[in-house]
């Protein structure tokens, strides 16, 4: 099939699905009118896509974690003990990472052996292996919204057993769960790939059914500048909106400078809204998602804390429709239920401390704000001007070039030409802007802030800044300071 | 000169995608004078051997931050036993298992299943880099 950004026929669709059904077992019992039939009796208050749209009315900020074990009875009780314990708005399933490479086989094996050893030794829910039943027995012990969340590059099966199973939430792009988390899949595959997604969350919806969907904001989570997620987050959301999706959260992971950190959401939804209503894409409604620092996190727990509490007080300044949420064990891998829930009840805490105190919008955000969307327009306009009028096909071309580039990704169709690095007052910036198509006062503005960085630190920006800025937080503080 | 070089070979195993501590491994390792042979992530088991063979390396550093590390560590010193390189340096590092244990426990665990050195979560390169360093030269495989 030929790669643009069109919405499939329903005949491109159904030849798809029923090779999609057939790539395991489980897929077989997948009965989409009986699905719908399940989704309609599934009560408001478990719909993730209304909770979200209720929160935005209200100016609320959202917690929600990550978790999932290998075995359903094992994976109700972790989610009942983060809705309980941790006090959690929203739940998630995060899946195994034998399931996101599409490797059942060896999630079967994962499951035998987390029998076998009393505990899980998979890293998440195996949902394809367990099937529609079996998500649904999660779906209905859990009284919560449920987001499917991955990074899987080929994620067509796992929505079909999700979504019929009952989860009301789905996670995942085209780009952004191809870049940070493959090595050697194509963008042109993974984007078809994607765009089944969400023409079947489009079908849904076309039943009257509404499912969330949200791309992956935080990309590699390692020093993202705004401008390149909110480039990507944008791009995703135009052609899950022309799938026919109607609800769609979109992503920025913290980068820890407050103003920048503030200014960033809110660019984020001013130019979503700008290149939605651009295209015609006017009755999609629009959320935003926080991400807790998703890179190093010191090991000391009391430290840890310190990080959470900081994203926490970000997503709520910012105004974000919800967080999601780190714990005390980031630094050690994945966290036992009860580190979940300190971290969710740390980040309740300072959501609710924060929510009568709006930020002002002084000269240095709107600054921020400004720069973010020059930067993000310069990409935008480029990848459409690449792909001849065409996102779709311009986002391949566009990483070719060079044109989109994500700092520390494994993909190979990542050009890697880029270095993020921290300015003076810790925002990110870019060290080397690699081929990003700025203009040259942008390109001006971050040699300056990498400069003053160095004068102030008495070094010439290298490499080694980098590799500082990566490990600072875990060591202690924001900006990589030479030691 | 290059071609004395000792050659080791770095991955990130199974089907883990964590890129970025490759990245600087790989930096810092280079820039410590190995000729590094950096498999990237999403690595099998068999292919940490057959480049180890491939290029005469005299290490494998393998990295897991996922948490499969047991499932996915287990059984790569055999397999180098059987394809004639049982004797090389295996290293392993990351957050090796699922949910936060006793890090003795982890290590004990590894050395169990062949590993010669294994690292907790959060070592910096300098450290592999000079017990890479002091394994070599007691095999006698580090010139200068």
């Amino acid at each position: 099939m030929e790669l643009k950004n069109k919405k499939w026929t329903h005949d491109e669709f159904y030849a798809v699905r029923a090779e999609v059904l057939k790539q395991w077992p489980t897929g077989q019992d997948v009965d989409f009118d009986e699905a719908i039939k399940y989704h309609e009796n599934i009560p408001a208050n478990r719909q993730f896509a209304k909770r979200l749209v209720k929160a935005k009315q209200n100016g609320e900020t959202l917690t929600q974690p990550r978790a999932g074990v290998a075995l359903i009875d094992d994976h109700i009780e972790l989610l009942n003990f983060l809705k309980k314990e941790g006090e959690a708005d929203l739940l998630p399933t995060t899946i195994d990472s034998y399931t996101r490479q599409n490797q059942y086989k060896e999630a079967q094996h994962g499951i035998e052996e987390s029998l076998r050893a009393g505990r899980s030794l998979l890293n998440g829910f195996p949902a394809v292996n367990h099937g529609v039943a079996g998500v649904r027995k999660v779906v209905e012990n859990v009284d919560a919204p449920l987001q499917v969340r991955h990074g899987t590059p080929d994620a067509r099966l796992l929505a079909e057993i999700t979504l019929a199973g009952g989860f009301t939430s789905y996670e995942g792009g085209g780009i952004s769960y191809n870049i940070p988390y493959a090595k050697s899949v194509s963008l042109e595959k993974t984007i078809l790939d994607w765009q089944y997604c969400d023409r079947l969350v489009g079908i849904y919806a076309e039943h009257g059914i509404e499912i969330n969907r949200e791309p992956f904001g935080p990309l590699t989570g390692t020093l993202v500048p705004p401008s390149i997620s909110h480039a990507v987050a944008i791009i995703e959301g135009i052609l899950a909106a022309e799938q026919g999706v109607k609800n769609i959260t979109l992503g920025y992971g913290q980068c820890g400078n407050l103003i920048q950190d503030v200014a960033a959401i809110k660019a984020l939804e001013a130019l979503a809204e700008e290149y939605f209503a651009k295209h015609g894409y006017t009755d999609c409604v629009l959320t935003t998602v926080f991400h807790q620092w998703m890179g190093g996190f010191p090991q000391d727990e009391a430290k840890a804390f310190a990080v959470i509490s900081w994203g926490a007080a970000a997503a709520a300044l910012a105004k974000a429709t919800k967080v999601i949420v780190k714990t005390p064990h980031e630094a050690l891998g994945i966290p036992t239920k009860e580190a979940n829930a300190q971290g969710l009840r740390a980040t309740k805490q300072m959501i609710n401390m924060l929510r009568d105190q709006p930020f002002p919008l002084t000269k240095e955000v709107e600054a921020e704000i400004e720069i973010i969307k020059a930067e993000t327009r310069c990409l935008l306009d480029k990848v459409f001007e690449l792909g001849g009028g065409d996102y779709a096909v311009g986002t391949v071309r566009a990483f070719a070039a060079g044109v989109l580039d994500v700092p520390f990704a494994p993909s190979k169709f990542n050009l890697n030409k880029i270095l993020p690095a921290r300015d003076n007052n810790g925002a990110v910036r870019l060290f080397d802007v690699g081929n990003l198509p700025f203009t040259q006062d942008i390109i001006d503005f971050h040699r300056a802030k990498i400069e003053e960085r160095g004068k102030a630190e008495g070094r010439s920006p290298s490499f080694q800044m980098v590799i500082d800025d990566i490990y600072a937080i875990s060591n202690g503080r924001l900006v990589g300071r030479p030691r | 000169m290059q071609k004395d070089k000792v050659k080791i070979i770095l991955g990130v195993i199974g089907a883990d995608c964590h890129a970025v501590g490759n990245k600087i491994l790989d930096h810092a390792l280079t820039a410590a004078g190995f000729d590094v042979v950096n498999l990237g992530v999403l690595v099998p088991q068999k292919d940490f051997v057959n480049a180890a063979i491939e290029t005469d390396a005299k290490a494998i550093l393998v990295a897991s931050l996922y948490g499969h590390g047991e499932i996915d560590c287990r059984g790569l010193r055999d397999m180098c036993r059987e394809a004639g390189i049982g004797d090389i340096l295996l290293y392993v590092g990351g957050n090796l298992v699922v949910g936060k244990t006793d890090f003795a426990a982890v290590e004990a665990k590894f050395k169990e299943m062949g590993y010669d050195r294994v690292y907790a979560p959060g070592t910096l390169p300098d450290k592999v880099i000079a017990d890479l360093k002091h394994d070599l030269a007691q095999r006698g495989l580090l010139h200068g």
